[in-house]
């Protein structure tokens, strides 16, 4: 009797072990395959120099207000306005219902920032780069920018006023790193 | 059985039933050499090129090739990890490949019914020299750029059918649109060895004998393949992260200089047995020569030996192999010294024994032991 159990003992470690080991060559079998794996992956992300082309810095302390910096980003020119009070006080509380395609000056600015207007400079119409970045520019009765190819005229914060074009500037994606950096992407 | 108790794949995917009855049926013969695995890991090994290959190729630029490589060396994310992969996985292959030549020199497998086997061996063999060559030119290096000219002007200074050939092959004088072309056909070759392989597997396993009780490929063959992959691995890895530049000409580290020839042009260790004809036979007529040579004597393997078939190899054909290991050996490693009036003596005459090996001695012994 006490041999059989003996045995039984036996048995049932040679079990424990055989899965023990077991469990331990698929996890090491699992690690190595994602090792290998791994720079198979990551070889094809987007080298750092090409992901620092895609996010750049763009300093934006130069910029005088009333005048816009152009700045081409991913092939669509970029427009980074800084505006004067005056600007901001004619276009801080326009009924927004009245604008063709509705948003309000805090929709347009980012908190803290609120002097700088960020968008792609190309009309939402037809597709052209607009005037107005320096102050000697056609600017239209907004003093934002107009499309020389279809007449369209935005306002300062890059809101539709009138036109053929329906839409308001895009906004790129970005984030104020600071006062005077801002990154794109 | 109803159809009912199969698998759900099984049901709707008819072939796998068949692949497992292949992997499952009992009819081969117990304790098969470990090295009888060499053939399966050459293909596990060309599938690793394949993929590596594959992240290589998405960042190499046959115009600009020697800075691209840079920039997958320095840039690419693991790029300099991929690139030893692919370098060290060909110098494996070929490890691997060698190896199996020498062991059916050895075991004399290439005698009937085996012919069939040992040619497609012998086809894999060639290709993979091919795309080995190919792969060492894309490097575009100072060494291998040379070896690309050199062998462009013989392909157009040669006459009749040969030069037809080469000139077909590289397509024009070496310019802007040879490398891109090399590229694909590095390429594209690689991928079609793997139906060599599938075609050699095939006739090797039409060659072994049926068993009534034998084993199962899986799991009896899989995990004695698996332990020799184990230790295969184990040797790649050692190379890759201590040696990843093994048996290359270091000055092929270099940008391609058209105005200054290196002081040697030698090819990787694993073309060195067939490419080192230039030093022995002089002119492109006697590297062609050379090369085919040596391949036809391999070819000629099967009538060469004069053994009678399932004659098991005596002690004195094996010395003789071993012998003819240590020759090519030798001769790998003198053809990668700079020119010297001994080195030349020394390759010539382990050429010679190359020659006199398969074309006296061999038909000689077999003769001899056959008695």
């Amino acid at each position: 009797m006490a041999e059989t159990i003996g045995e039984i003992v036996q048995e049932t470690e040679v079990l424990v072990r055989r899965d023990f080991l077991k469990i331990l060559n698929v996890a090491a079998g699992a690690v190595a395959v994602g090792a290998i794996a791994w720079p198979f992956i990551d070889a094809l992300n987007p080298t750092r120099d090409a992901l620092a082309i895609a996010q750049p810095i763009v300093d934006v302390s130069a910029v005088a207000a009333n005048t816009a910096l152009r700045f081409v980003w991913m092939g669509t020119p970029i427009y980074i306005r800084k505006l004067t009070p005056k600007q901001i006080a004619d276009n801080q509380f326009v009924v927004t219902s009245t604008l063709p395609d509705p948003a309000s000056y805090s929709d347009r600015v980012n908190p803290g920032y609120e002097s700088f207007v960020v968008v792609i400079g190309l009309n939402t119409g037809t597709p052209c780069e607009l005037l107005g970045n320096d102050p000697a520019d056609p600017r239209g009765p907004f003093d934002g920018w107009t499309c020389p190819c279809d007449g369209s005229i935005y306002d300062p914060l890059g809101r539709l006023r009138s036109g053929p074009a329906s839409k308001n500037l895009a906004i790129p994606k970005f984030t104020f790193l600071n006062d005077a950096q801002i990154q794109f992407g | 059985m109803s159809s009912l108790s199969k698998p759900w794949l099984h049901i709707r995917l008819p072939v796998l039933e068949s692949f497992r009855s292949y992997l499952n049926a009992p009819v081969l013969p117990r304790e098969k050499k470990y090295l009888a695995s060499l053939p399966v890991l050459i293909a596990g090994a060309l599938s690793f090129q394949l993929l590596s290959g594959l992240v290589l190729s998405l960042f190499y630029n046959p115009a600009d090739a020697f800075n691209s490589i840079q920039f997958i060396d320095r840039s690419v994310n693991y790029g300099w990890l991929i690139h030893a992969f692919h370098e060290t996985g060909a110098t494996m292959m070929f490890g691997a490949v060698y190896l199996g030549l020498l062991r059916s020199l050895w075991l004399r497998n290439y005698k009937a019914p085996g012919e069939l086997v040992w040619f497609l061996s012998l086809a894999k063999f060639l290709l993979l020299l091919l795309i080995g060559y190919l792969g060492y030119v894309l490097a575009d290096g100072a060494v291998s750029f040379w070896s690309l000219a050199n062998a462009i002007a013989g392909a157009f200074s040669l006459s009749g059918v040969p030069g037809g050939i080469g000139v077909w092959f590289f397509g024009g004088p070496d310019g802007a649109g040879t490398l891109p072309r090399l590229a694909v056909f590095h390429a594209v070759l690689a991928v079609a060895i793997l139906g060599i392989l599938l075609l050699h597997q095939a006739a090797r396993r039409g060659m072994e004998p049926t068993v009534a009780r034998g084993v199962g490929l899986h799991p009896y063959y899989t995990s004695q393949i698996f332990v020799a992959f184990v230790v295969y691995a184990l040797i790649f890895a050692v190379l890759v992260f201590f040696a990843p530049h093994f048996g290359e000409n270091p000055l092929n580290r270099g940008p391609a200089n058209p105005l200054v020839l290196p002081v040697t042009v030698t090819a990787p260790w694993y073309l060195l047995p067939l490419s080192n004809a230039g030093h022995v036979f002089a002119g492109v007529w006697g590297s062609l020569f050379a090369v085919v040579a040596r391949i036809a004597l391999l070819a000629a393997l099967p009538w060469l030996d004069r053994s009678a078939p399932g004659n098991p190899p005596g002690f004195l054909h094996k010395f003789l192999v071993f012998v003819l290991a240590l020759d090519v050996i030798l001769i790998c490693i003198w053809a990668v010294q700079a020119p010297s009036f001994i080195g030349g003596i020394l390759l010539a005459f382990f050429t010679a024994y190359f020659f006199f090996h398969f074309l006296v001695l061999l038909p000689l012994t077999t003769l001899l032991e056959a008695r």
